[in-house]
């Protein structure tokens, strides 16, 4: 999953309806999530809700979730908010790949 | 020093406005750009939360003004309604498991972590937020004056 542009409470809840259709499809296929952010150029608390519910939600439903590439602005919203603790944030994709447990399919 | 000030609509579909706005005044202004976003940041929370908190009904408005003074850039949200400080919102525990973390009060705690200076004031019927913060990149720091 992609996620670029600006993701302010205008965008936030398409964002979130494309999330939750990814979520529901990794049911069936590899059940891992991983965003990557190195198009995401802002990120404020309504983009940040909508990470924290996917988050929650996939650890609920047992499935991996990740996020990475990370801008520096975004980092920094994220480290603010304490959010980098709570959510697994990685340099790069193959990162963010290799940190993640691997099931068979 | 140098002013400007737009009035809109007290609701969410104004916020792409409002960044516009901020982004003109930026480039105009010849700004760092790397500083935009905590600014555009602390715009986009502070007139989210008068949007969904603090407005008695439809057709009241929301004036912001953005003044450029000594190096710092001040941004003020003003409107008019019931008293609303959005500063004695409590905290959010930031360090809260990921089942147990809240993303109420998050907004302003990021605005708080950004700016420099945060501030409420009720004047008249209004509500009036005012923040502020150092441009970092100023060419008139005394460091970067040239040693002889």
């Amino acid at each position: 999953m992609i996620a670029e542009g600006r993701l302010d409470f205008g965008a936030a809840k398409e964002f979130q309806a494309q999330l939750e259709q990814v979520m529901a499809d990794t049911r069936t296929a590899p059940a891992t999530v991983i965003i990557d952010c190195a198009g995401l150029e802002y990120v404020s608390s309504a983009g940040l809700r909508v990470f924290l519910l996917a988050a929650r939600a996939s650890q609920r439903a047992g499935l991996g979730f990740a996020m990475c590439s990370l801008q520096p602005a975004v980092r920094e919203v994220f480290e603010l908010s304490g959010f980098s603790r709570i959510i697994a944030v990685h340099t790069d994709r193959a990162a963010a790949l290799a940190s993640l447990p691997q099931r068979s399919a | 020093m140098i002013e400007q000030r737009l009035s809109v609509a007290s609701e969410a579909a104004q916020l792409p406005v409002l960044t516009r706005f901020l982004k003109e005044f930026w480039v105009a202004a010849a700004l760092p750009p790397a500083e935009s976003v905590k600014f555009e940041l602390a715009l986009e929370e502070v007139f989210m939360n008068v949007v969904m908190h603090g407005s008695p009904g439809a057709g009241t408005q929301v004036e912001v003004s953005v003044i450029l003074c000594d190096g710092g850039l001040t941004l003020m949200v003003e409107n008019e309604g019931p008293a609303f400080d959005p500063l004695l919102l409590p905290a959010p525990d930031v360090a809260a498991s990921l089942e147990e973390r809240k993303v109420g009060g998050l907004g302003v705690f990021l605005v708080r972590q950004m700016m420099d200076a945060v501030s409420y004031q009720r004047v008249a019927a209004r509500n009036q937020l005012r923040m502020t913060k150092r441009l970092t990149a100023g060419v008139d720091s005394p460091r970067l004056a040239p040693s002889v």
